[in-house]
């Protein structure tokens, strides 16, 4: 297959993505750093180049109440934001996945207020971690690109039917230029394919009741039938990712394993810090220290199995999180990991860091502290900051 | 009328919940009520304000579009169908001429007996409702 290489920021990379899907429905409203996702899509849509919709709304809330209506009534509907606007959005987020409705979000990871920041860390879509949206993070400007194609495949999936967000991390990724590889539109149109909706609200002949009253006799129900369809999710994404590699010649998975295989010290991490951790690896390796990766893209599911298969054979573990808690424990990735470390009975000494918050840089000297600490972890180690002003 | 959906289990629920409309039907919210509308025919002049402005579906209107009885099973008793009703306002009007502070409303009217015999909406206490009309 021909593919154009070109150098696209994040956010562009984003844009040209939901060119080539070219959704029904843009309803979306302006936030840095995702401003410019939409601001480049709606040129697009000016220039003739999709046949979307967009509307401009007066609130995120309003985005995404105006991509339920437009999902419900059978449209492929996608939009982006970012921080305060995913937080506005979140009430409506839970009824989203509850009524099923396949829309696709692109986030740009940014720090939500207090005290305000743009800048990256991922506590806008940790704090929407628990709405029933899958969510998957990019490392870099290629990832976000590959997997907003292949997002619209998983929630549209018969079995699956659920919402999903794909993030980058703001600046780092949504505004530094790198090299992007694009297929051609037809075969992405062909990949994607067409939705058929399962339901739809616009249709007179066959009238139904969407999002109706539920009370104590049937909630834990629909629940329960979500739960499933989460799990599907597991069984759908390996399959739409090995379609994908078959396809555009670059496979996907739930994690990224880097130098897995033979290490011993092994740290965790999502999104664009990875990129960072690769680097220090290689200086390690070279230094003679078996160090190794685990980058986490699927956060919702939880690729639980996975991730204790990998773990399970090291000495000891670093994990990072980009987003704080405040429970005086772990952050969101690590609380996870002990979760599913234990459900698979594995003991390992572990160290957990908070970085990153507010954009706070993380360097390679950084991480290669993280690993040499790991030489000393114990099992029950409590919670560090990583590069905080002590 | 609409099936009342079958769900046994949580494998029997359509994706995202969906139902076939007009389920509503099933849902008697007429127990909710604290006062009840009687409806007056003598005083009514068809205008149909408080179909129009009912909340629910309560209030029977024919085929031929001649507003009837009330449906119990559903009126909740609000009272907007009396607020509403043109006759309500012309009645309380009247009553203000002969003594202009008099203090009257659809909600409470019906304790006067001159409002009572004009107006062609009145709320009345669920306990007067049984007793002297007969409502449940
Ligand atoms: S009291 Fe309210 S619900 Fe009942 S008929 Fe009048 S307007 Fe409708
Ligand atoms: S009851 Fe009042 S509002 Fe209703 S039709 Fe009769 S006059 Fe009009």
């Amino acid at each position: 297959m021909e593919k154009t290489i070109l150098a696209r920021t994040g956010n562009e990379a984003m844009a040209e993505a939901m060119r080539q899907i070219n959704p029904d429905v843009c309803a979306a409203y302006p936030i840095t750093p995702a401003t410019e996702i939409m601001q480049i899509f709606s040129g697009f849509v000016s220039d003739g180049l999709v046949k979307t919709k967009l509307i401009t709304v007066e609130s995120e809330h309003s985005a995404m109440s105006a991509c339920l209506g437009s999902a419900a009534a059978g449209a492929r509907t996608m939009t982006a934001t970012s921080s305060q606007g995913l937080a506005l959005m979140h009430e409506i987020l839970f009824i989203v996945s509850a009524l099923r409705l396949p829309i696709v979000l692109a986030d740009v990871n940014r720090a939500l207020s207090g005290p305000i920041n743009i800048h990256c860390d991922h506590s806008d879509t940790m704090a929407e971690r628990d709405t029933g949206w899958i969510q998957i993070y990019a490392e870099n400007s290629q990832e976000a690109y590959d997997l907003l194609i292949q997002a619209v495949r998983i929630g549209e999936h018969r079995d699956v039917l659920l919402p999903v967000c794909v993030s980058t991390d703001g600046f780092i990724i949504s505004h530094g230029m790198e090299r992007l590889e694009t297929y051609p539109d037809a075969e992405v149109q062909k990949f994607v394919g067409e939705y058929k909706p399962v339901y739809n609200i616009l249709d007179v002949d066959n009238p139904i009741t969407v999002g109706s009253l539920v009370l104590t006799d049937y909630y834990l129900e629909h629940k329960r039938a979500q739960h499933e369809a989460m799990k599907n999710s597991l069984r759908v994404m390996s399959e739409v990712f090995s379609e994908f590699g078959k396809t555009f010649g670059r496979t996907y998975d739930f994690c990224e394993k880097y130098r897995c295989d033979d290490a011993e010290y092994i740290l965790v991490c999502l999104s664009s810090t990875a990129g960072t951790a690769k680097a220090a690896i290689e200086e390690l390796r070279n230094q003679g220290m078996k160090a190794g990766l685990l980058k986490i893209r699927a956060f919702r599911p939880f690729p639980a199995e996975q991730i204790t298969n990998t773990l399970k054979n090291a000495k000891a573990i670093a994990v990072l999180d980009r987003s704080e808690s405040l429970s005086t424990r772990s952050g969101p990735v690590a609380t996870e990991i002990k979760a599913a470390l234990y459900d698979a009975c594995v003991n390992k000494p572990m160290q957990t860091y908070i970085y990153g918050l507010g954009g706070r840089e993380i360097y390679i000297e950084d991480i290669k502290k993280v690993f040499n600490n790991l030489k000393d972890a114990k099992c029950g180690g409590q919670v560090e900051y990583l590069g905080v002003k002590e | 009328m609409s099936k009342k959906p079958e769900i046994k289990t949580w494998k029997d629920i359509n994706t995202g919940g969906w139902i076939e409309s007009g389920t509503s039907e099933h849902f008697k919210t007429g127990d909710w009520r604290s006062k009840v509308p009687i409806w007056q025919e003598k005083n009514c002049i068809q205008c149909m304000q408080c179909f129009a402005f009912c909340p629910d579906d309560a209030i029977k209107v024919t085929a031929e579009g001649k507003r009837t009885g009330y449906d119990y099973g559903f009126c909740k008793g609000c009272g907007i169908c009396a607020e509403e009703c043109p006759i309500t306002a012309k009645t309380i009007k009247e009553l203000q001429k002969k003594g202009p502070n008099v203090k009257i409303d659809a909600w409470d009217g019906a304790k006067n007996p001159e409002y009572a015999e004009k107006a062609a909406i009145l709320m009345v206490s669920i306990k007067e409702a049984k007793e002297k009309h007969n409502i449940k």
